[in-house]
């Protein structure tokens, strides 16, 4: 779900009145004579929205120069749960104001007209999120615990964006989307799926029997994990992908970003796949000024499972329904069973029987 | 009765191929593609090789929870069921039923991560 992969795909066919109308919105709102492109190509990655990287020479205004630049727009089929590219717009901006390390937002559209759907423009940064490279590569492990500790930060300060903001009046109320009605969502899910999956629905009954009380909702980003930054060496460039931001308990960010399911190649550092929790708490703690409730983490590192799981089947949903041909999404549903395990070494005290 | 090789060994030929004679011949950013094709192959493979095997197992794990309880659900809708019934807490009232029923949990998912992904349940500390 990554957005500003550096490897570029070979060259896909933009029609050249797409070109044109792209080149004209861009000068007009950056207060540009002209755009002129060098490189329009799609980016590797977004699995849910589809990232081109376009490098243009503005000819006046704001950006006069040659920029680096990304066009966020949707792919073909989604899952329900993201954002229009509009709110996405809308919600790296709000980070952005906020001092949180993003790619700068720029310009949004939805006009059809301009590239065939809607989109928003923010700057390229640079350097990689390859989670696998980024939880193997033994050059950036002495700075790991440091980046886990900025990376603590940069989240409290995602959380010091709180509702009401009339910028973000789209986003769902947490009365909306709290931890009963995604158990609710959850149920609604499987209640559709042509398959059964008893170790999803004992979870969500732990889930709904183990609530956490109503917590202030912060902006949770709701995809906050390893995979989803950049790192240009060992120093982060930019929090990507925010189509999944909403309203919610602050340590639903932070349990996503602690579940086994985003620890790539290191299970056993439990925050990312980077570090120990300790120094990702720690620089949370101290730019929040507030305490990582630990049981209220364990409770939605046990959601993330479930949610994780869900999203899986929903991505080869993409395929098995909306017959987007793309065998990465059609496997990716395989990765559900992993959640459960998951949950059920999370949830049961006495572990598998000997004989499973 | 289907001739030799079988399927299974068959693909395990074709993945063997793939990898090693043209994965090499192809230009990095086909690799990727590549290697998904692969896993897709061997995923084939082991669930080709282990047949009906887990539906069985875990239809009869599930007629014995089932018994006990004396429902006597059709094994085709025993899944089904038993997703249902964990969804209420069903076995919370029944100890004995209760860890029958974390014990297919377990061994629904096991045997499912061994034809998917077997390294998953190697790094996780499974055999």
């Amino acid at each position: 779900m990554g957005s500003q992969r550096s490897e570029l795909l070979p060259a896909a066919g933009v029609a050249q009145d797409h070109r044109t109308a792209l080149a004209r919105f861009l000068a007009a709102e950056s207060g540009a004579a002209k755009v002129e492109f060098s490189g329009l190509a799609p980016l590797r990655g977004g699995a849910i929205q589809e990232n081109w990287a376009v490098d243009a020479r503005f000819f006046g205004g704001l950006l006069t120069g040659d920029q680096r630049l990304v066009l966020r727009t949707a792919a073909p089929t989604g899952v329900a749960a993201s954002l229009s590219r509009n709110e996405e717009f809308a919600v790296l901006k709000a980070a952005f104001a906020a001092g949180v390390t993003v790619p700068e937002p720029l310009f949004a559209s939805e006009d059809p007209a301009v590239f065939g759907k809607a989109f928003f423009v923010m700057r390229r940064v640079d350097g990689t999120a390859a989670a696998h490279r980024i939880t193997r590569d033994p050059l950036l492990d002495p700075s790991l615990p440091a980046i886990a500790g900025r990376l603590g930060r940069e989240l409290a300060r995602i959380h010091t964006i709180r509702p009401p903001r009339s910028g973000l009046a789209f986003l769902p109320s947490y009365e909306q989307v709290g931890p009963a009605q995604q158990i609710a969502g959850f149920r609604a899910y499987l209640d559709r799926h042509p398959v059964p999956r008893p170790v999803l629905e004992w979870g969500i009954r732990w889930l709904e029997t183990h609530l956490p009380p109503p917590v202030e909702p912060v902006l949770c980003h709701h995809d906050y994990r390893t995979g989803n930054y950049m790192l240009d060496g060992a120093n982060l460039t930019g929090i990507l992908d925010w189509e999944f931001a909403g309203w919610g308990d602050p340590h639903e960010d932070i349990g996503w970003f602690c579940c086994k399911g985003w620890r790539f190649a290191r299970l056993d550092r439990e925050a990312g796949g980077i570090a120990d929790r300790a120094p990702f708490y720690r620089g949370y703690e101290r730019e929040s000024g507030r305490m990582v409730g630990r049981e209220r983490v364990f409770f939605w590192e046990v959601l993330a499972s479930v949610r994780w799981a869900i999203i899986a089947l929903q991505q080869s949903d993409r395929y098995l329904i909306g017959g987007e041909r793309n065998l990465d999404l059609a496997l990716t549903g395989r990765r559900a069973t992993e959640c459960e395990l998951e949950i059920l070494m999370l949830l049961d005290p006495d572990g598998a029987p000997s004989d499973a | 009765m289907r001739d030799l090789p079988t399927g299974p060994s068959l693909l395990a030929l074709a993945r063997e191929v793939l990898l090693s004679d043209l994965l090499p011949l192809l230009p990095e950013q086909h690799r990727l593609e590549v290697r998904l094709v692969a896993n897709s192959m061997a995923i084939a493979e082991r669930e080709a090789e282990a047949a009906d095997g887990l539906r069985k197992a875990i239809a009869r794990e599930l007629e014995k929870l089932y018994r006990w309880t004396g429902e006597g659900e059709e094994p085709e809708n025993l899944l089904r069921c038993f997703a249902r019934d964990l969804r209420v807490d069903r076995f919370k009232g029944s100890e004995p039923q209760e860890r029958k029923a974390r014990e297919i949990l377990w061994q629904l998912t096991i045997s499912k991560l061994r034809q998917a992904n077997p390294r998953c349940l190697a790094a996780n500390g499974f055999r």
